[in-house]
């Protein structure tokens, strides 16, 4: 079973806020589902090395030039799915402050 | 009623082609099924306010070309997933992260498609972000199984099977991770089909679990699923794992089905009676039941399969912070900002297997979790190309059950051990095809039950030759 402040870093890492009695439901859900995924540490040999690989291809590489390609989206289309937008700017919060 | 809805996608295609009826026919005969039931259903979360015009544009189209240039699927009503973009279109991954988000682009698939001239109905209705299996874990509500109302769809395409199966559409879009294409294919009793991995482009599909992802076809025959697969397939510059389909040239049909015995203990009395039915029948064309096949890591599978898709669904879902798009709310700092949009706009599933991620991929417990999970992939993927040569398919049931019933499965892993069969596809890559095999009785109700081929990579070819065998 893994521990309420563990379900707590966890949501604090993911950047979830967890609302009422979501830390107890998260353990206990967390906790079933880590058991039994777990399971796959007990299984097969430690170590796969090669024995599998005849299947792969030679490797090369797949980036494609830096070149621009399809658009993928109108600029005005792209601006119309700011959150808050002032003209052209997609409005943020102020992120970086003066040290005090 | 009209009756042209309940047609196939080649028998409409020769009705359009001979002039009997018209692209504008069809659609709107597929729309005045939606509108009669869909609010029941709720299989499509929007029907396009353009369907008769792109429609009228397919008519036009034909009208002015030549016989042989015309695709079969132009004029050909269609249904597409929730999370394939289509460009002015709303797509929102059945999540009320996405719920006003407008694509600004088209899938490959899509780009296809409308090269064809194909028609889409609308939207369908899917768990959020392709994570489920019983469309149960839809924001906008459950799709109903159009042979029980009382009973799911399956999942995650469960709209698009749905909408195949009561005639909103004649064929439709899903997207597999890991049976998201043939578990609600087998529940509805409709083909559907997952494509080796690569072999359909990725771009423009809304990403679950990028190395297991496919888009696939759910049609009501074989020969439609091998239609529709041929229009969308190919190698695609904006995605970097798409493949040439490399056709079946290199095998010769052995005519052996490979059926992995020790792995059909759980399945249900009625469902296996089915499946023996469907060997039976695949036994009397010839083909021989070879049952000594064995899998030693399928009973990791499972296990392995979950922890791939949390690592990666908690990766791929990072990107939405109410920043740059999606559903946006202010707390009281930056980390506030992001954590009360993720927690408004993703549903509880999502949630879970974000948090979930996170844990199988923190440093103390990476090796022992997704480490495992990868060479356990690997063992399975080296197993299935080997027996592949032996055999022309390996068979099994598509699902354990036939449909359950609207929150049956309300703890979240018993719902994961329904994926048994379906997920050593996505993990090996494999194509692999639901046909359906049947019915069940269960509660009074009939169910349809679908059997699951699964071929070796690039060898579709075997699933359409095999499936219809079965059909």
């Amino acid at each position: 079973m893994i521990s309420k402040e563990e379900v707590r870093a966890l949501a604090e890492l993911a950047r979830l806020q967890l609302q009422e009695g979501e830390v107890e439901s998260f353990q206990k859900d967390i906790s079933t589902i880590l058991d039994y995924v777990g399971q796959v540490s007990t299984q097969g040999p430690t170590s796969t090395q090669d024995s599998s690989r005849s299947d792969l291809k030679p490797l090369h590489n797949v980036m494609r030039e830096d070149v621009p390609n399809t658009p993928l989206g109108k600029r005005d289309e792209l601006l119309a799915a700011f959150p808050k937008r002032e003209g052209d700017y997609n409005v943020v919060r102020k992120i970086i402050q003066k040290d005090e | 009623m009209s009756d042209l809805p309940t047609l196939s996608i080649t028998e409409a295609s020769k009705k359009l082609a001979a002039k009997e009826i018209s692209a504008v026919e069809l659609a709107e005969a597929c729309v005045a099924e939606s509108q009669k039931k869909n609010p029941t259903l709720n299989a499509y979360l929007e029907v396009f306010d353009d369907v008769r015009a792109q429609a009228e544009a397919a008519d036009l189209r034909r009208a002015g070309a030549e016989a042989a240039e015309v695709h079969p699927l132009l004029g050909i009503p269609l249904a597409i997933k929730d999370n394939i973009l289509i460009a002015g279109k709303k797509v929102s991954a059945a999540s009320k992260m996405l719920e006003h988000y407008v694509a600004t682009y088209d899938a490959t698939a899509i780009t296809k498609l409308k090269t064809a001239g194909a028609v889409f109905v609308g939207r369908t209705n899917m768990d959020e972000f392709a994570l489920g299996g019983s469309t149960e874990n839809s924001a906008f509500g459950v799709t109903k199984n159009p042979h029980d109302e009382s009973r799911v769809a399956g999942g995650t395409s469960g709209g698009s099977a749905a909408a195949v199966a009561a005639n909103l559409a004649l064929g439709a879009l899903g997207s597999d991770t890991g049976g998201s294409v043939r578990n609600p294919a087998s529940f509805c009793g409709v083909v559907g089909l997952k494509p080796t991995y690569g072999a359909v482009s990725r771009s423009g599909l809304i990403a679950a679990v990028s190395s297991f992802d496919q888009i696939g076809p759910l049609t009501k025959t074989v020969a439609d699923a091998e239609l529709l697969f041929n229009a969308i397939k190919g190698k695609d510059v904006l995605d970097s794992t798409s493949i040439e389909s490399t056709k079946s040239e290199i095998r010769n049909p052995k005519r052996k089905i490979g059926v992995p015995q020790s792995l059909l203990e759980g399945v249900q009395p009625e469902v296996l009676a089915q499946f023996e039915a469907s060997l039976k029948k695949l036994e009397s064309q010839g083909y021989v039941i070879d049952r000594s096949i064995e899998f030693p890591s399928a009973k990791a599978a499972l296990a392995a399969y979950y922890i791939i898709n949390f690592a990666e669904v908690s990766t791929n879902l990072s990107r939405f912070d109410g920043v740059r798009y999606g559903l946006s709310r202010k707390g009281e700092s930056l980390w506030e900002d992001y954590a009360k949009s993720r927690a408004e706009g993703f549903g509880l599933e999502t949630r879970r297997r974000i948090m979930l991620g996170t844990y199988v991929l923190s440093a103390g417990y990476y090796d022992a979790y997704y480490g495992k999970a990868t060479e356990a992939r690997k063992r399975l993927r080296a197993e299935f190309v080997e027996a592949l040569q032996k055999v022309d398919s390996i068979a099994t049931p598509t699902m354990p059950t036939p449909a359950w019933k609207i929150g049956e499965k309300s703890d979240p892993l018993s719902a994961y051990l329904a994926d048994i069969f379906t997920v050593s596809a996505n993990l090996t890559g494999n194509p692999a095809i639901s046909v359906p095999m049947g019915t069940v009785s269960e509660g009074g109700s009939t169910l349809p039950v679908g059997i699951q081929l699964t071929a070796a990579h690039g060898d579709e070819a075997a699933l359409f030759t095999l499936g219809r065998v079965l059909e």
